[in-house]
Formats: C-alpha cells, structure tokens, sequence
C-alpha cells in the first residue's frame, strides 16, 4: 500500500496504482481543491505541488507520487507557515500569499480553475520572487505541459494578483 | 381580510395589514428571537404559460413557502432568490445591496443569500438579465419590506410613519428609536407580496405592484466595491463545488454517448467482470451508462465497453468546411416567417438604386462552444419515497425540475434541485438547462442508488449544445454627403433554444419539444435583437431569419446540432456583422469609423461612450486606412453596442503579422454605461474576463464537425485563449445615477471584441475579413488576395 506525503501528512491509499492522483485526492483523501478540468493535461484545473514543482494530477498515476509530497491547495497556507517558520495561532489562521492575493484582487469569477492558477503562482513565486509581466504569462502558459484555461478571462485579474501576493509575500520577510 | 395597524399591535392573528398591495400580519408570539418573513401570494397565473414551450402539459407544482427576505431580532438579514450564481457575484454583491440601500442597512447587515435551490427560494427564473433591466424582484421586495417596517414602527414608536426615518438599520423619528432587531423581537410578522408568472418558466415569478422605491440618491451602499463574498471559500478550499457532492452508497457514473449525432445503438459492449468487477453497464433505449463504486473503475469500465459498443452510421452533417455554403444554399429559412425590426424605416431600396457609392456582403460566424472549464456533472438520487434529488449546477434550477419530472413521468413536487458553484458555462450548454442531471436520474432511478455522472472532457465538447452560428446579408449605401442613406441587413440563425436533456432524448423518454415552427416564444423564429443606433439614417431594413437545428431533422435519435443561448446570445449574431459593415461603410465614405458612428448615432449615451471610447484610448481621427509598411502592421477598430438598456463602445488595437497571418490584440478599451453602477470593482472584472473571451472567441475558436459528429473533442481541437492573448484591457464605467436604474453591465464585454478586432484588422491592412474566427491561416489567405 504505498504512502504519500500530502500536505505534510503521510497518507496510506488504497487505491490501485493506476489511479490519477487526482482520484485519490478528491475522492480518497477528501482533498477537492483540485478539479477536474480535461483529465488530459490540457488545463491546469488539476494541479498540484509535487516536490514543489506543479504537476497535473489527472494524469499522474499514484505510483508517480509515493514517497513524495503533495500540496494541494488546501496544504497552501501550511507550507507558507513552514517557510516563515509562523506557529500556533498565527499559523492557524494564515492563508498563503497567493490566496490573499486572489482575494484582495476579487480574482475569480466562477472559480473553477483558479486552483491551478494559485497553485502556478505559488510555483513562480517560490523559484522567482519578483517576477515581470512577461514571466508571469511564460508560467501560466509555456512552463507546464499546456498553460492554464480560465474560460472566464481572469488573466488580467491573475497577473495583477501574482503581483500583489508578490508584495505580500516580499513584504513579510521583515 | 384587510385590518388595522391597532389589530396588528393587539396581536390578533389572521388581520392583515395592507403595506402597498402586500398584506403584513402577526402570526404569533415566539419566546426566543423573532423575525419578519416576506414570503409571497400569487395574484393571478400569467398567460405565459400557455407561451412558454417548455411548459406543455407540466403541472404547475406546489409553490415553495420560503422567504425573500427575512429580518431577524439579532438585526441580521437573510436574502433569498431563484437565481443561481454561476461565477459573476451578483447575487453576492449586487443583489445585497440593493436590499441594503433599500433597508437603509449597511451591506454586512445581508449576512445569508440562499440560491437556486428550489426547495428553499421563492421565486424562480433563469440566471440571466440578473438585474432585471433595474427591478430584479429582490429590489421590489425590500421595498415592500421597508415599508412594513415602517408600519410596525410607526404603531410601536407612536409616532407617524411619515415622520419616521431610517440609518443602518435604526429607525428614528419624535426622538425616539428602535432598530429592526427590536422591532421583530419576540413575534412573527409575515409580509406576504403579491407576485404573478410561472415558477417553473425561463422568467420564473415576478414580484408586481409598486411599493415606493428608495430615491436613488439617497443611495450608500449600491455604487461601493464591495467583495464577493464566495471569492475566500472558493480561494481557500472551503466551497463546496458540485463537484464535491458525495452521497451516502453514491456510485461514479460515466456515459458512453453515440457515435454519431444520428446514431442508434446496435449492441452495448459487454463489460469484462475479471477486469472490472464492481461495475454494472446500464442501457436504457441509446443510452449506455456505466456505474461503479469507484471514479476511476468507472473511467477504466466505461472505456472498455465503449469500444466494444456497436452503433448505427449516420451522415447528416454539412461538415464544417462547407457550414457556410449549406447555410446560403440548402438550409430552410422559409418555414417561418421572417421578422422585421421595429426600427426599419423609409425606402431602402430606392436608396441602394439611387447611391453611387454601395456595399452588398455577407459575413459569417461560426458555431461556438459553452466550454466550461469543467464538463458538466450532476448526482442523481432516485430515492424508495419516489423523491428525486438531484444535485447540479443549473441556470435555471426550476426549469430543470420540471425537466426531469418531465421526463419521469412525475410532478414536480416530487422533484428537488440543490444546485453548487460550478463552473461557469455563460449560457445553457445542455437540455436548455442541465448538465448531466437527467443522465444522472437515468442511472440512479436503474440502479437503485445515488449516481454522479461526471462527463469526460470529449462528452462536454461533443454532446452539449453550440451556440448557433450565423450569417447576415447586408447592402448599404452611401450619399453624396457620406452618410449611409440606406441599409439593411438579413440574419439568418438556426434555432437556438433547445430545452431538451441529452440523456432524455436518448434514453427515448418524454422531453419538451425540440424548436419547431410553433412555439411564439422561440420555436425556430428569430428576432432582431440588435437594437439599430444610427438614427440619423434615412432608410434601414433589419430581418431576422430562423429555421431548424441543423442535421437534427435527419438524425434518426432526433438530436443533430443542438443549440442553446451563450453570452449575449443572438444579439452577438447580429452586432458583429452590423458593426462590421458599419466600418466598411465608413472606409467607404472615407470618414474615420469612430467619427462615422458619431455622426449617425442619435441617442446621447451611445454618443457618449463613443466619445468617452476614443478619448479614453487615445483614437486619433483620420480617414483612411492606417497604411503602415513593412510586414507588421497596426490598425484600430471601434464596435457600438446597446444590450438590456446599457450601452457600450470599445476600441481595439492590433498588430498583424502579415508573414504568419498572426493578429495579436494590443488593447481593448471598453466603454460602458449601464446607468448606476452598483458596484464598480466586480463590475470591471466581469468586464475584463468578457473581453478576454471576446478576443477568445474572435481569434480562436470555432467549432469542428464532420458529416457524422462534433471533432472538436479537447482544448486542442476546440482552443481557446491563453494568457498569452491578453491584451492590455482599459475599462472605463460611466456612472451614470439620473438615469435613474441600473442595467446589464456585464453581459455583452463578449461581443463587442469581434467587431472591433476584425474592423482593426481592416483598417491595418486594407483586406476585410468577414468571417469569424480570424486564425492565420484564414487571414494568410485574404492578405495573398
């Protein structure tokens, strides 16, 4: 039965080695952060961190994953406590940059792919602080196997959060 | 029974107060908390019944007792509508606070919305046109309401109710004051509002009579950028999507659909046991589902039975490469009469013969898909009682109730919708309004047990509806004086409204029925539904043609290409051939597009987002095309709209790659006055996602097909924008508070890009592209003419 390391507790699963991780995540381990967009990996709805590299659950087999991590969206605001080394109440309550940012910036429309997005940005932001408008487009659509679909058009709305989770997140270093 | 005040404040039950036309009463006492309800009684049922095609032979189904609005001794609100959210915010944003600003209460004093579900809201109706061209019946509501509370005031203050005022919720007057809070405390006050029109129609129940309004400047709270209060559930993984449904014993569905648009069944794979041992096939007329305990042996199950399933030949389809000839040369526009606009006006064909100057053109736009990020799905559960729930993702979830009672053979008592946040179709992308939720009712009411039906990408893009595709003859003249002395233009449109569930029609159960001749609402007819804006012309002639789906006729399962209304439907059909000839005629009078539009419109707000349109993206006036040299070139074009009383400009600025064909979108500015803006943060971002999915669907997208089925299959097949299409996006709103209501400010950011990115594209490079969508390829071939 392998284990997987998800959102900094390991899990057993049951499930066949075959299965999507992204199966196992919303159905098996309750994790519905990540959606179901293509099951191609054409658009992104599904990410998650894999080593903190995003990866499209859809396609990933369970047997890609065991003994690595996986954040999901909701391991978000957990990672960014363990990087700020944040404790107790003030790591309870934190969320991620990104996801203040998306709220700040009223970023979603219907929603349904901003995990991907959020999930892209965190990536970006972990390896490039600071980035340029022209980084941020190369992310969301040439770093992955296919760039992140949002049919509601919120790129403007992505691209002005990234920034600003940016500015958070620059701005709690001190 | 109409009563007094003094009655009411003695407590006798069953005296009513009369409040404007609504009736408030005490229905008791109650020990701990206390509240006002406003629920509704139906004055008298709506011949729109007998209108509404989708109704026939529906009973109309108990009415549900829910409130409105609730007003509670704790001095929270409690909002309810029929309306669902499907992704805009403005039954989160915009619907609290117009009840805020007509309570007189702060926007956090709405601290519940309840929505769609049709087991706990009033009222009904489709999720469109959500501000109810300014009386979306939440507004009337609270202001029936207001007034009630008013009354109750005014008897427990002693102090008249003209003399009585009201600030966050406390109500003053003769120095003394009370809040609502207080005012409910301890008793049940039941307003009961009149409403007319059928729940279980597109339009829903309409709240009527006219309770005093709140002068709209006396406004605080509409005009403010409040946020959406789903953003941080849905940001943080707290939402529950439909997606997240799980019910007790559930079983993952998947659908094996035909092969074709015209296929029947021959024989159901039969399902490998040693391999999949827990599935079970279930086959209902030609419909093949697979249910399993698991999601993925349900993927791997139905995989294998579908490609051991046998399925009729059927070759109906005009194929997409020959769309337009079949639309010109065989498609049957005669079996219902023409409609004419009722802005065509003087002799336009004495104006074309008497005009030197002339254009006669036809432009083309192709099918579209809905697309949602998602593939539709839907549980099902058929419970022992003959209940039946389903759990969705509906824009209309009382349309859809009465779908699937319908096609069961049930009322629709029996019959409850829960609908979720999903994602977001911009339209009605199956059986008008459901996703898989009759599949999912199919497969629950054979197997006993709840059924999620999820469809895989591919059944998304090949088996929901399209968005209709169009074409529009158009001659126009041009005097002496360069202006239009003539113009008229003939759409022409397959029928568009197709309520029936894809899963009904296979499984052969009942459905309304599929667009037909009859039908006044819809049926096969089109209407024009671009309202003409350049008054000044002498002579204009507008006619809408309709006919039938397409394929659908001769498809033996009586499906073909279903089709079903996407943003701004029928309207962006007719604005981007209207405002693309409009361009060419300015070209052709040698005036500058922008000024030309100026120059005919004749109502001050489309004027006005004109001017505000050029200004604002730094449009310099000149005649002529832009004439730039080398193999990159720049153009601008201007689109005009006036959609659900708002009206809209935007510009576009391109650059052509004349070596690839490439048109990459520079900037938009979109211009819009929707008269208030209720609230300018949500509004602006609804705006700049529409723009995006204009530039989408201008560049990008159109629908595969061959002479069998739908090929577009995948976001390959069927792509659309990337964040690599954003251009910068500038959105200027014009808040315009005399004109005293507020319109549909979002809606129509998807059409007003077609228009002006291929007039852009027109003025950049001379050559007209008259047919959507402009991929390279296409534009490599008009630029080699």
């Amino acid at each position: 039965m392998p284990t997987v390391l998800v959102n900094g507790v390991n899990r057993e699963i049951k499930a066949p080695s075959d299965t999507p991780l992204l199966y196992v995540l919303r159905n098996d381990l309750e994790l519905t952060g990540p959606q179901f967009g293509c099951g191609l990996a054409q658009c992104g709805a599904c990410s998650v961190l894999l080593n903190g590299k995003e990866v499209r659950s859809c396609i990933t087999p369970l047997s890609a994953v065991a003994g690595k991590e996986v954040t999901t969206l909701e391991g978000l605001p957990a990672r960014w406590a363990k990087q700020k080394k944040l404790t107790g109440p003030e790591a309870a309550h934190v969320l991620h940059p990104v996801q203040q940012a998306w709220i700040d910036e009223q970023t979603p429309q219907c929603g349904f792919c901003q995990n991907g997005m959020m999930i892209k940005a965190t990536e970006l932001l972990e390896s490039t602080p600071s980035p340029t408008i022209e980084q941020i487009k190369e992310a969301f659509t040439k770093s992955g196997p296919s760039p992140h679909l949002c049919r509601c058009g919120t790129y403007t709305a992505i691209i002005e959060s990234v920034q600003r989770a940016a500015d958070i997140m620059a701005r709690s270093i001190l | 029974m109409t009563g007094t005040l003094e009655t009411l404040a003695q407590g006798q039950q069953g005296t009513n107060v009369d409040v404007f036309g609504a009736s408030l009463s005490r229905r008791g006492f109650v020990a701990a908390g206390g509240a006002l309800l406003a629920s509704f009684v139906l004055v008298r049922s709506s011949s729109a019944q007998e209108e509404t095609p989708s109704m026939r032979g529906i009973p109309t189904s108990k009415l549900s007792s829910d409130s409105f609005i609730e007003i509670h001794a704790d001095n929270t609100i409690l909002i309810r509508t029929g309306k669902s959210d499907t992704g805009q915010s403005t039954v989160f944003t915009a619907y609290p606070q117009i009840v805020a600003d007509e309570l007189y209460v702060r926007f956090e004093a709405i601290t519940t919305v309840i929505s769609g579900d049709t087991d706990r809201t009033p009222d009904g109706g489709g999720t469109f046109d959500l501000l109810g061209h300014g009386m979306p019946n939440i507004r009337k509501a609270a202001a029936y309401v207001y007034q009630a509370m008013l009354d109750v005031a005014s008897k427990q203050l002693n102090v008249p109710k003209d003399q009585l005022s009201v600030k966050d919720g406390i109500v003053s007057g003769g120095g003394k004051s009370i809040s609502y809070g207080d005012l409910v405390k301890g008793q049940q006050l039941n307003l009961t509002i009149p409403v007319m029109g059928d729940i279980h129609s597109m339009f829903g129940l309409m709240v009527t009579g006219n309770p005093p309004l709140k002068p709209v400047s006396q406004y605080t709270v509409v005009g403010k950028s409040f946020p959406n209060s789903s953003v941080v559930s849905k940001v943080s993984a707290k939402e529950t999507w439909v997606t997240d449904v799980r019910l007790p014993g559930m079983l993952h569905g998947r659908v094996i659909h035909p092969k074709t648009l015209g296929s029947k069944l021959v024989s159901a794979g039969t399902l490998d046991k040693s391999r999949f041992p827990n599935a079970q096939v279930v086959v209902k007329g030609n419909l093949v589902g697979i249910v399993a305990p698991t999601e993925w042996e349900a993927i791997k199950a139905s995989q294998q039975v579908a490609s051991d399933t046998k399925w009729s030949d059927w070759r109906g389809l005009p194929t997409d490469a020959r769309l337009f000839d079949y639309l010109k040369e065989d498609a049957d526009w005669k079996s219902v009469p023409a409609a004419t606009s009722k802005e065509s006006k003087g002799d336009v064909a004495a104006a074309l013969a008497s005009s030197p100057k002339k254009l006669k053109t036809i432009y083309q736009r192709p099918y579209l898909k809905h697309a949602p990020i998602g593939p539709t799905m839907a549980v099902g559960d058929v419970r022992p009682d003959g209940s039946i729930h389903v759990h969705g993702h509906t824009q209309n979830p009382q349309a859809l109730r009465t779908e699937i009672a319908l096609m069961l053979g049930v009322s629709p008592d029996k019959v409850t919708v829960h609908t979720y946040a999903g994602a977001g179709h911009y339209g009605r992308s199956n059986g008008g309004n459901a996703g898989a939720e009759d599949e999912a009712v199919i497969l629950s009411q054979a197997v006993g047990k709840p059924v999620r039906v999820q469809w895989m990408r591919n059944d998304d893009l090949q088996w929901s509806t399209q968005s209709s595709c169009a074409f529009a003859e158009v001659e126009l003249a041009i005097g002496p004086d360069g202006k239009l002395t003539g113009f008229q233009i003939d759409h022409y449109m397959p029928a568009m409204q197709d309520d029936r569930p894809i899963g009904a029609i296979l499984a052969g159960l009942p459905t309304m029925p599929a667009p037909n001749e009859k039908g006044s609402l819809f049926g096969m007819r089109n209407q024009p539904s671009d309202p003409w804006l350049y008054g000044a012309t002498p002579a204009v002639l507008e006619r809408a043609h309709g006919g039938p789906q397409i394929g659908q006729a001769s498809s033996p399962i009586n499906v073909g290409l279903r089709d079903h209304s996407l943003r701004t439907p029928v309207q962006y059909q007719q604005n981007f051939p209207r405002e693309l000839a409009i361009t060419e005629a300015a070209y052709l009078a040698g005036a500058d597009p922008l000024q030309f539009r100026i120059d005919h419109a004749t109502e001050k707000r489309a004027i006005a987002v004109l001017e505000s349109a050029r200004d604002s993206s730094g449009w310099k006036t000149r005649s002529g095309f832009a004439n730039g040299s080398g193999p990159t070139k720049q153009g601008r074009g201007v689109s005009l709209m006036m959609r659900g009383g708002a009206y809209w400009a935007c510009v576009a600025q391109v650059t052509v790659d004349t070596n690839t064909g490439a048109i990459k979108v520079d900037k938009l500015t979109m211009v819009v006055d929707p008269g208030i803006v209720i609230n300018p943060l949500q509004l602006k971002r609804q705006i700049e996602g529409g723009a995006v999915m204009g530039v989408s669907m201008t560049l990008r997208e159109e629908l595969r097909f061959n002479d069998s089925t739908i090929t577009s299959s995948d976001w390959i097949s069927y792509p659309i924008a990337t964040m690599a299409d954003l251009p910068e996006i500038k959105v200027i709103l014009h808040h315009h508070p005399e004109v005293g209501s507020y319109r549909q400010g979002s809606e129509a950011a998807s059409a007003l890009a077609a228009p002006a990115i291929a007039g852009a594209f027109f003025d950049a490079t001379g050559k007209i592209a008259r047919r959507l969508p402009l991929k390279p390829a296409y534009v490599k071939t008009l630029l080699e003419a």
